[in-house]
């Protein structure tokens, strides 16, 4: 059985490789055919995102939110709640967190101002979150409707907020005024010009898979997300469990917005919801659910997105198909969580099998005794 | 013209020596049946054997016909193959050895479409209805009459009138379904059975769900049934019913056969023996329990669930420190209710339920396990494990929270690691790591896994419902044995409801029976009772008085 | 303010913007009555409206354009059939995966096609379905005004609601349809193929939000713009459970989001409320009915509950 196991896993990576390469030589292919000049853009599209210092800055610093998001979806993954609020939490978090460093001003010093202006974003996260998690367990409302309403009426309200509350006058497009200097992350890393976002980012990924994997609430959340009935019949508290599993997810989400905001911006200026939601699971999907394979997937994705970015900015293709491609990816990789439940059970079936075959060798002893008798 | 036919039965069973059942257990012997008039056979199955993908035998080689024009009782208790034989006709399962004769001739029969173009009609026990629709467009599902391109709707209902007054059926064809009362819905099943020109029906444990009243009418169909000229094969438990419509009965038991008789040469005593009864005698050895303080009371509990049947009919009982009470009873009386009541998974209407002293009325489940429950649940995978986490994982589900297990907001790795692994050597589960996910193991070992858990929880109350279904002998001997070991041993009360014989006649001290809801027998010795006497009971046929069960609650 | 003419303005409002609302939500109807929920209504709409656009373009002709925009919608609907019923894939994850992939296939495409990245309505002329004035009617004072002059697709959006309702539950195959949906066993016990059941049902999903997304392309506006749909798919959804599947109570749902919408268009013309909050509107009250009905239901259920356990006592 442990061969079988093996040999589980191995195939599962497989899996998930195909899946990816797969995705990626569909996006190649359609560079091929769309592009006026295929291999100089396929060359920009594979390597672009490592040609300067910057370009792999700019990669890393998209992973930061995808990696947040990431984190996020695991949760609601877990539990088997798609909700998927995260998408207007990131910006409404983002939003709420200029405001407030706005309002605080220059008063304290960044070491307390920048955890303030987080907490901000992580409260906000959860509170927003708790909306279509209550409505789905008091009210059983879709949460994936209810979440997804929000969601729009979020970025209005961002919007909102930006014009009738922080908006500067003195520039041309629609901004907030300066973001007071103690709130900015710094940039570290020199000429790649990353975010400090990048050590929350990472001091996150670490505490999430800890709390899935080590702690007694990620047991719990665990045992629940696998099998809700036994959970009840071992006393574990399943909705508590699930409503706490999606709001500390919304906590990651907010967190996410605010680190994003303050890391990269000299002023809110967002107009428009980001997707950073959308990218976020389907970093989850691709993680299999797993916290500290998140990284990774968001690191995957960020390559590809920016290497999408170069083709654009050298190129006649816009971004766009990438989203084509993250469908078609996260089909596959759902077809493989599904194929690879049934070939879990074939491995099952087989070995359950040679069990019978010992059973049928002695059902076949009694049948023939009883014939032999008979005659 | 009288025939005599001889019949041998598998060696598990003396129809003969009654009087001495347990010395006359490996011979074989022969019996004889009453004269038998030649009668047309319009149905045979000849030496079926159905062997499931898990190594389990269903049918083992099964012979069995059926007449022209005739009611057969199909009898045998739960897991006796019944089901399985049925699907094998009805195309459902393919068996693995064996032939069907229909009017003589042998036949295939591939799947469900296949058996109804031939002929057979099956009226399932768990209706196949569609409750929103009205009962003649339910009847004509499959088969619907067009007009135009459209449904007709009118031709649907006319199709349907006709076979309810060809067979007097007294439905109205524009009701909907969801306003029937559960005998009318049957009657529906049976009309859509009909208007596909059945000749051979099978009927599920037709009265399972039926008011006396409904039954009456049900009887009055199937005879009336039977003299235009179907034949139909009549599954039931019911040993009353049986005797009261059906000409002939087919025993199941274990999967095997025990024979076709002649219900005029038999009485319901006689049905029942064949029926009930050990193939195998368990002997555990085991002295007389020591009883202590009661850690279960129970008084007058009554249970009415959604649908408004009452399933627990004024249920009075006390566990004791250092017994084990076993409960036999066909199962669908009520003892599920009972272990979802004490359990804490369903409330109850009324009465009081008490362990150790405090009542668990209205209290979550990890509340009544924290007053002393420990809970083998009926169905493993659906309730007793998540099968893709570990062993380990899956052992400490009902004690994460403990300190030893935790420190602070951690799970105390180290700590946990020493008890599985001392867990898994204790209680043999054949395994090749802790990590392994609890689906990859066999039935037996998963048991092993719930048990090893439950049994170790430190709780005074086990609630052991049919702790040892399908799984190995080995794994259950296991589990039985440790069951009484901790009763004696540690002063454990075990409540124990298993449809296994076996298990509950050599397991438990106290034997009660449930029928319908009621509790309708007490034994103060369980090993002292009689098999034969237990199925009476368990049947129906006899039911003990208040008085009679006095003190034995 | 509130003169007559104030009045009819907004009635045809309410029924021009309920048409899209309308297709989306008896498109969920059907799919709700197979059994299952059909999260890509989205999508598909979006796919349809970029389509038409093209189709009309490239031929000229708006008829075309509007058979182009039903093919893409199907195209879309059995993919997601395909996924589902025959690769087994969870289906919230695949409509989310689908919505993902139109909103930003669908400007691709346009960019390919166009050159454009936001909206095509500098490239491709515009088409647009033909508006009807309804002879007789148009005179009645109010009503008139209300009900004549809209596009052809609003009053065939009207009609569809007949013919789903005629389908669903005066054709056999609507019948098989329900029975699938109710009782998938019995349906196969007497020898439906749930499956083929399942496909048809997305075909005609398809179909639906072909129209509807063709009307928000061709009859709304007469261009494609980057997500133009913006949440109808789920509003549409949303109407059809809280209708419970029915097609009458769906259409009547998804005119009240009509309304609301309308509402929210109205004040925002008369610029007393911040637009945001306006906007929200058609959202909000989407969230809010859901959760009032759920309500609603529950209350009705403890109701049953109760009455049955007093009858047992």
């Amino acid at each position: 059985m442990n061969k079988t196991r093996k040999i589980e896993i191995t195939v599962e990576l497989i899996r998930i490789i195909a899946a990816v390469a797969i995705a990626y030589a569909i996006a190649l292919l359609t560079l091929v055919v769309f592009s006026d000049e295929p291999v100089y853009i396929i060359q920009q599209f594979i390597l672009g995102p490592f040609s300067s210092m910057r370009r792999l800055g700019s990669v890393i610093n998209l992973a930061i939110p995808f990696t947040f998001t990431g984190l996020c979806f695991c949760f609601m993954y877990a539990v088997n709640k798609f909700n998927l609020a995260g998408e207007g939490t990131f910006m409404v978090s983002g939003c709420l967190t200029a405001l407030v460093a706005i309002k605080i001003g220059d008063t304290l010093p960044p070491a307390v101002m920048i955890p303030l202006l987080i907490c901000v974003g992580a409260l906000v996260g959860v509170i927003l979150n708790a909306i279509p998690a209550l409505l789905d367990i008091k009210f059983n409302a879709n949460i994936v409707v209810v979440s997804l309403m929000l969601n729009s009426m979020l970025v209005f309200f961002a919007i909102w907020i930006l014009k009738y509350k922080m908006r500067d006058p003195s520039i041309g497009s629609l901004g907030s005024y300066l973001l007071p200097e103690n709130a900015l992350l710094p940039s570290i890393l020199g000429k790649m010009r990353i975010q400090a976002g990048l050590i929350v980012a990472v001091i996150a990924v670490i505490l999430v898979a800890i709390l899935f994997y080590k702690t007694i609430f990620g047991y719990k959340m665990r045992v629940v997300g696998n099998n809700p009935l036994f959970a009840k019949a071992c006393g574990i508290n399943m909705v508590g469990t699930i409503v706490a599993a999606q709001l500390i997810g919304g906590a990651l989400a907010g967190i996410g917005g605010s680190c994003e905001i303050l890391g990269n911006y000299d002023r809110y200026k967002w107009v428009a919801s980001t997707q950073h939601g959308f990218d976020g699971l389907m970093v989850a999907v691709l993680a299999r659910r797993n916290p500290a394979l998140v990284p990774v997937a968001a690191f995957l994705l960020a390559y590809i997105r920016i290497g999408a970015d170069v083709v654009n900015s050298k190129g006649d293709i816009p971004v766009e198909f990438i989203t084509v491609i993250q469908g078609i990816v996260i089909l596959l990789v759902a077809a493989e969580e599904f194929m690879g439940k049934f070939k879990k059970n074939m491995i099952y079936k087989a070995a359950e099998e040679s069990l019978a075959e010992d059973k049928k060798e002695e059902v076949k002893e009694i049948l023939e005794e009883s014939d032999g008798k008979e005659k | 013209m009288g025939m005599q036919k001889t019949r041998e039965i598998p060696r598990f069973l003396c129809f003969q020596c009654q009087a001495s059942e347990r010395s006359c257990r490996w011979q074989l012997l022969q019996v004889k049946i009453g004269g038998m008039t030649m009668a047309v056979e319009v149905l045979r199955m000849e030496g079926i054997t159905k062997i499931y993908g898990n190594g389990f035998v269903a049918n083992k080689n099964v012979t069995f016909w059926l007449n022209k024009g005739e009611i057969l009782a199909l009898v045998g208790e739960n897991g006796a193959g019944k089901t399985t034989l049925m699907k094998v006709l009805f195309g459902l399962e393919n068996p693995q050895s064996g032939q069907v004769y229909m009017d003589g001739e042998p036949v295939k029969i591939l799947n469900p479409l296949d058996a109804i173009s031939k002929g057979i009609g099956m009226v399932h026990q768990h209706f196949m209805l569609l409750p929103s629709l009205t009962v003649a467009e339910n009847v004509v599902l499959g088969i619907e009459p067009m007009k135009n391109g459209l449904f007709d709707f009118k031709k649907a209902v006319e199709m349907t009138r006709e076979v309810a007054e060809k067979y007097k059926f007294d439905i109205d064809p524009l009701m909907k379904v969801s306003e029937l009362s559960v005998g009318q819905m049957q009657k529906v099943e049976i009309m859509k059975v009909l208007i596909k020109g059945a000749k051979i029906i099978i009927m599920d444990e037709p009265t399972a769900v039926l008011t006396p009243q409904e039954t009456e009418e049900l009887f009055e169909q199937l005879i009336l049934l039977r003299e235009n000229g179907h034949s139909i094969i009549f599954i039931s438990h019911k040993l009353e019913e049986v005797k009261r419509i059906c000409t002939r009965v087919t025993v199941l038991r274990h999967g095997y056969c025990l024979g076709s008789y002649d219900l005029k040469d038999m009485n319901e005593a006689d049905i029942s023996r064949l029926m009930v009864g050990r193939d195998v005698i368990l002997k555990i050895e085991k002295e007389a329990p020591h009883v202590g303080k009661t850690i279960i009371s129970i008084k007058n509990l009554v249970k009415v669930n959604e649908s408004g049947k009452t399933v627990l009919d004024d249920i009075s009982l006390n566990i004791h420190e250092g017994e084990v009470v076993g409960i036999a009873g066909v199962e669908g009386n009520g003892q599920s209710d009972l272990s979802d009541v004490l359990s804490g998974m369903g409330g109850f209407t009324s009465g009081t339920v008490e362990l150790n002293g405090s009542s668990i009325a209205g209290k979550t489940v990890h509340e009544i396990r924290q007053m002393g429950l420990a809970y083998i649940p009926e169905d493993r995978m659906e309730y007793g494990c998540a099968g893709d986490m570990s062993i380990r994982d899956n052992i400490i589900a009902d004690r994460y929270f403990k300190k030893e297990y935790r420190s602070g907001f951690f799970v105390n790795r180290k700590y946990i690691d020493k008890i599985v692994d001392q867990y898994i050597k204790d209680f043999e589960i054949a395994c090749d790591d802790k990590n392994q996910p609890v689906r990859m193991l066999s039935g037996g070992n998963i048991q092993k896994v719930v048990v090893a858990r439950e049994f170790t929880s430190g709780s005074n109350f086990i609630l052991a419902n049919q702790p040892t279904r399908g799984i190995d002998v080995g794994a259950a001997e296991m589990i039985r044995k440790t069951i009484v070991k901790k009763s004696r041993e540690e002063g454990t009360a075990t409540l124990l409801i298993s449809a296994d014989l076996n298990e509950v006649l050599e397991c438990s001290d106290r034997l009660l029976v449930m029928r319908k809801g009621k509790i309708v027998a007490a034994f103060p010795k369980a090993n002292e009772v009689s098999e034969s006497e237990l199925g009476e009971y368990m049947l129906g046929l006899k039911a003990m008085t208040a008085e009679q069960m006095g003190g034995l609650l | 303010m509130f003169t007559i003419e104030w009045f009819a303005n907004f009635g045809f409002s309410v029924l021009r913007l309920s048409t899209p609302l309308i297709f989306a939500g008896l498109a969920a109807v059907i799919s709700k009555k197979a059994g299952m929920m059909n999260m890509a209504l989205e999508g598909m709409m979006l796919a349809a409206a970029l389509g038409g656009v093209v189709f009309a373009g490239m031929t000229g002709n708006v008829w075309v354009g509007l058979a182009g925009a039903i093919v893409l919608s199907v195209l879309v609907s059995l993919i997601i059939a395909f996924a589902n019923l025959t690769g087994q894939t969870d289906l919230y994850l695949t409509c989310i995966a689908v919505n993902l992939a139109t909103s930003g296939g669908t400007v691709f495409v346009m960019y390919l096609l166009t050159g454009e990245k936001s909206t095509t309505s500098a490239a491709i002329k515009a088409y647009t379905l033909p508006s009807v004035v309804i002879p007789l009617i148009k005179d009645i004072p109010l009503i008139g005004k209300i009900v004549s002059g809209h596009n052809i697709l609003t009053y065939v959006s009207f009609i569809s609601i007949f013919l789903v309702w005629l389908f669903l539950y005066r054709t056999r195959l609507g019948l098989r349809l329900r029975a699938v949906g109710e009782n998938p066993k019995a349906a196969s016990s007497v020898g439906i193929s749930v499956t083929k059941i399942g496909y048809i049902s997305f075909f005609m999903s398809g179909i639906l939000c072909g129209f509807g997304g063709a009307f928000m392309s061709m009859g709304w506006v007469s261009f494609f713009m980057k997500n133009m749909v913006n949440g109808r798919g789920y509003i549409g959804l949303s109407a059809s459970n809280i209708a419970n599947g029915n097609p009458i109570g769906s259409a009547i749902a998804s005119v009240f989001f009509g309304f609301c919408d309308a509402t929210a268009t109205t004040l925002k013309s008369q610029g007393s409320f911040p637009s945001e909050f306006l906007e929200m509107i058609p959202y909000a009250s989407t969230i809010i009915a859901l959760v009032v009905i759920s309500c609603l239901r529950m209350m009705k259920l403890k109701k049953i509950q109760e009455g049955k356990e007093s009858a047992a006592k």
